[in-house]
């Protein structure tokens, strides 16, 4: 059986090791896996801003001390 | 011709020079990586499966046991690159060699190992010895365990050898009897191409399924060791 031959393995198994072990996984590392945009909860800045603190006198009559 | 057969399995040499150098090196080539957030289908294809399969795999293990989780993604890919570009003509698998998969299979096992002994060392010990055994049997048991767990390096190694040699066999006798009949009996050719049809399907889903086995075992190994 070829596969015994241990006169190749010295070359297999040098080859392997910087392949499996430095190139490959250099290769994984530069992936780079960016996330789809716009995932972020993009209303974070949504306030109830119905009425600005400067028209609450004309909105909110009823906030002024009464006269 | 058993010296026919077993020649593809030889490491192949170009003008006396050991190609298999190139020949392992190849699968990493047919990696893409790039820097842009959007790629071409290929490079999008690919990054899908590795996120994927690493989330299939890691998932289960701890913090300790995902700091593997590089070295396990290197080792599928590899492992499932090399099987499946052994299944063209004339092409050679380095996975076939008994010696690539002795190296890849000893130290990740013996890293496991140590691992294990050196950070849960009353845990890892006690695997050596199920539950509720019967306290004669005890001695028995150890040594049997300590055996089982001696031959899961060399298991892991002849498994993968074994089978991806074994299809690559099958798949040149059948080719080599086809030869041979479609000069004689025609009919039989066609029922036999559609048996070298379905085996070569079968390659395909072993040369995947032999490279998740390699490396979900070692990952098994990995879960008990942290």
């Amino acid at each position: 059986m070829p596969q015994l031959d241990t006169s190749t393995w010295f070359t297999t198994i040098m080859t392997m090791l910087p392949t499996l072990y430095l190139i490959m996984q250099l290769k994984l590392l530069n992936t780079n896996h960016y996330q789809p945009p716009l995932t972020k909860n993009s209303n974070l800045q949504f306030h109830n801003t119905h009425w600005q603190p400067k028209w609450t006198k004309t909105c909110l009559p009823l906030s002024q001390p009464q006269q | 011709m058993n010296e026919n057969l077993f020649t593809s399995f030889s490491a192949p040499t170009i003008l006396n020079q050991p190609a298999t150098i190139p020949i392992i090196l190849f699968p990493t080539l047919l990696i893409l990586t790039s820097k842009h957030p959007t790629n071409n289908r290929l490079a999008t294809i690919q990054q899908n499966l590795t996120q994927f399969t690493l989330k299939q795999m890691m998932t289960t293990h701890n913090a300790k046991g995902q700091t593997w989780s590089l070295m396990l993604m290197s080792l599928i890919t590899f492992i499932a690159m090399t099987n499946l570009l052994g299944l063209l003509p004339y092409s050679f698998t380095p996975t076939t060699q008994l010696s690539m998969n002795l190296a890849m299979a000893i130290p990740l096992w013996a890293g496991t190992v140590v691992l294990g002994l050196r950070f849960k060392t009353k845990n890892s010990l006690a695997h050596l010895l199920p539950q509720g055994t019967p306290t004669p049997l005890i001695p028995m048991l150890v040594v049997i365990e300590t055996i089982s767990l001696l031959i899961q390096p060399m298991a892991l190694a002849v498994r993968l050898t074994a089978n991806i040699t074994a299809g690559h066999l099958l798949m040149h006798l059948i080719g080599s009897a086809m030869l041979t009949l479609s000069t004689t009996n025609f009919s039989m050719t066609l029922l036999t191409s559609m048996l070298l049809a379905l085996l070569t399907i079968l390659e395909i889903a072993v040369a995947l399924i032999q490279a998740y086995v390699f490396t979900l075992l070692i990952s098994l190994y990995l879960y008990n060791n942290t």
